[in-house]
């Protein structure tokens, strides 16, 4: 694909953050801007999470574990050695994507259904294991992370500062998603989500490939995580439990996992949605599902393919294939 | 004229059915070998032994005097040993461009005078220039075909295995593909086909092997095998 038509999916994404870093100038409420920070948060893991399921096929349910060993390096980084945020960035990526390799390994032996029990029981495993593990991961109470965040001598705990890093953040993570779409491993990945068989046929190697695809994300899901817990300033293991997990997956089908425009939306959607229909946690829950069955059965590319196939069908009257359709398309 | 591949007593056993009962094959260098036989005989088996989809239960599978016996699918392909498949022939959900980019970032064996080393030739080649802006999942049926065999190329192999590369084809179809396979030999390809289309094997080999019930039955120049009664009884019934 040439540059400047990939480009052409990139652009919207970055307009739209353009126009969100302007939203401060409107004087927006407290309780909007902690909303969006909190979607923003999520939409950075969505994207690691569309490598992995838009890209490559593969379904976690156990995403906010990862986000969970992000937020709790923090936190004990920042306890116990004074690191401060910006340096527990990398930390917190690379442990995500350690226990993603760890997680990985054993789980990618089986495929499909399997692999996303297997991560659901992995991310349970979490919860539990920061539950009991005592004073050094402050049990079910959590961890209180202390340290300011500052930028060139600049608050970051202002709250529209905190919004504006978190956009950013967005930003840098749809570009990453962006460039490894485009580029040579993706497509190794795509070859890997339409036929593993054929992959491996033409020498790829496609277990390591599907752990690869599994770090990747995790590295996403670690970063998403410190901006969490210093957003929160107090994490806990029933954030980073069952339901944050699937509410993550929810999020990614929702909008759409294979376009770059998908995590966005659906992390804003789903964060949004209730505010807006004025919902309680049960009724969203409720909606949530509801939509998730309405996407999979009307819309099994997401929110925003469906809406970009609707656009064509409605304004592009490219004359129909002469070929006819192959009878037998499927590989078995 | 070398052995390049050497199949020996290769047996595989699927719970208590005996798919390949010690069967002996060798491709030469610069040959197209047929392999024919009726349904069940193990044809596509013997294969997936070679390709590494199965792990053979006995025998030995020898590639230039290495042994290759029960090694990843992936690292077949990295020998210099491609195949194409009856059903999963191509990425139905890239573009067709994309499909053959992908076969061809992945290859890394080398293979001298290789006339198709970008997807541009590849796709020219096999005649798909046209549609490389498509979705390989509206092609039809035969241009699919024809897409799996670019895959196939594109990993430069020195042997190439078409499992019943003309199934679903129609005549017009069969000789172009039968066109294209013809040319492989010369740019150093051999190839190893298995179908049903003995119009297929007459035109395309010189050399045929029969299979019934897992074993080999005849091997020899193609002439002779399709007079020997031994042929003749199991796989056309008794009259050709």
């Amino acid at each position: 694909m040439p540059v400047s038509n990939s480009l052409r999916s990139l652009l919207p994404v970055l307009i739209l953050l353009v126009l969100f870093a302007l939203v401060p100038l409107l004087s927006p409420s407290n309780r909007f801007l902690s909303l969006a920070i909190s979607a923003g948060i999520n939409v950075i893991a969505l994207y690691g999470l569309s490598v992995l399921f838009g890209q490559t096929g593969i379904l976690s349910m156990g995403h906010a574990a990862l986000v969970g060993i992000g937020a709790y390096t923090a936190a004990i980084v920042a306890r116990d050695f004074n690191v401060g945020f910006w340096l527990s960035i990398p930390l917190a990526g690379i442990m995500a994507a350690i226990v993603a390799a760890l997680i990985g390994v054993p789980s990618l032996r089986v495929s499909g259904h399997h692999f996303v029990i297997m991560t659901f029981a992995f991310g349970q495993l979490l919860s539990i294991i920061l539950t009991n593990g005592g004073d050094y991961t402050g049990a079910a109470s959590g961890l209180d992370v202390q340290q300011p965040v500052a930028l060139f001598g600049l608050s970051m705990d202002v709250l529209t500062h905190y919004y504006l890093m978190v956009v950013s953040f967005v930003a840098l993570s749809a570009i990453a998603s962006w460039a490894i779409i485009n580029s040579r491993y993706g497509r190794t990945l795509r070859a890997i989500r339409e036929n593993e068989k054929l992959a491996a046929s033409l020498g790829i190697n496609v277990g390591r490939h599907k752990i690869g695809a599994f770090v990747v994300s995790g590295i996403f899901a670690g970063v998403s995580g410190v901006l969490l817990a210093y957003f929160l300033r107090h994490i806990s293991p029933s954030q980073f439990a069952s339901f944050p997990s699937i509410y993550l997956a929810l999020m990614v089908m929702i909008g759409g996992a294979r376009l770059l425009l998908g995590p966005l939306a659906g992390g804003i959607l789903v964060a949004f949605l209730p505010e807006l229909l004025n919902l309680d946690p049960v009724q969203s829950r409720i909606l949530y599902g509801v939509c998730l069955i309405a996407v999979i059965l009307l819309l099994p590319n997401g929110l925003i393919a469906g809406i970009v196939a609707g656009w064509y069908r409605f304004f592009d009257r490219r004359p129909v294939q002469p070929n006819e359709p192959a009878v037998e398309r499927e590989g078995k | 004229m070398g052995a390049l591949l050497d199949i020996k007593g290769l047996r595989k056993e699927f719970g208590g059915v005996t798919a390949l009962a010690g069967v002996d094959l060798t491709v030469n260098e610069g040959e197209i070998l047929g392999v024919v036989g009726p349904n069940g005989s193990g044809k596509t088996t013997l294969f997936n032994c070679v390709t590494g989809v199965h792990k053979p239960t006995a025998g030995t599978v020898s590639w230039r005097g290495r042994d290759l016996t029960g090694i990843p699918a992936n690292a077949v392909s990295r020998a210099g040993i491609a195949y194409t498949f009856q059903q999963a022939m191509a990425f139905t959900g890239l573009s067709v461009f994309e499909n053959v980019q992908i076969a061809t970032e992945h290859c890394s064996n080398t293979l001298a005078n290789f006339p198709w080393t970008t997807p541009a030739s590849l796709l020219e080649f096999v005649g798909l220039s046209g549609l490389s802006e498509e979705k390989a999942g509206i092609l039809p049926f035969g241009r699919l075909r024809l897409l799996g065999l670019a895959l196939a190329l594109a990993t430069r192999p020195s042997l190439i295995l078409l499992d019943e590369p003309a199934a679903g084809l129609n005549d017009r179809e069969t000789t172009t593909l039968v066109h294209l396979v013809e040319q492989f030999p010369e740019h150093g390809i051999s190839v190893c086909v298995i179908d049903h289309d003995m119009k297929l094997m007459q035109m395309l080999c010189r050399r045929l092997a029969v299979l019934d019930f897992g074993s080999k039955i005849a091997d020899g120049p193609t002439a002779d095998v399709l007079n020997d009664p031994k042929v003749l009884e199991v796989y056309l019934g008794g009259a050709l």
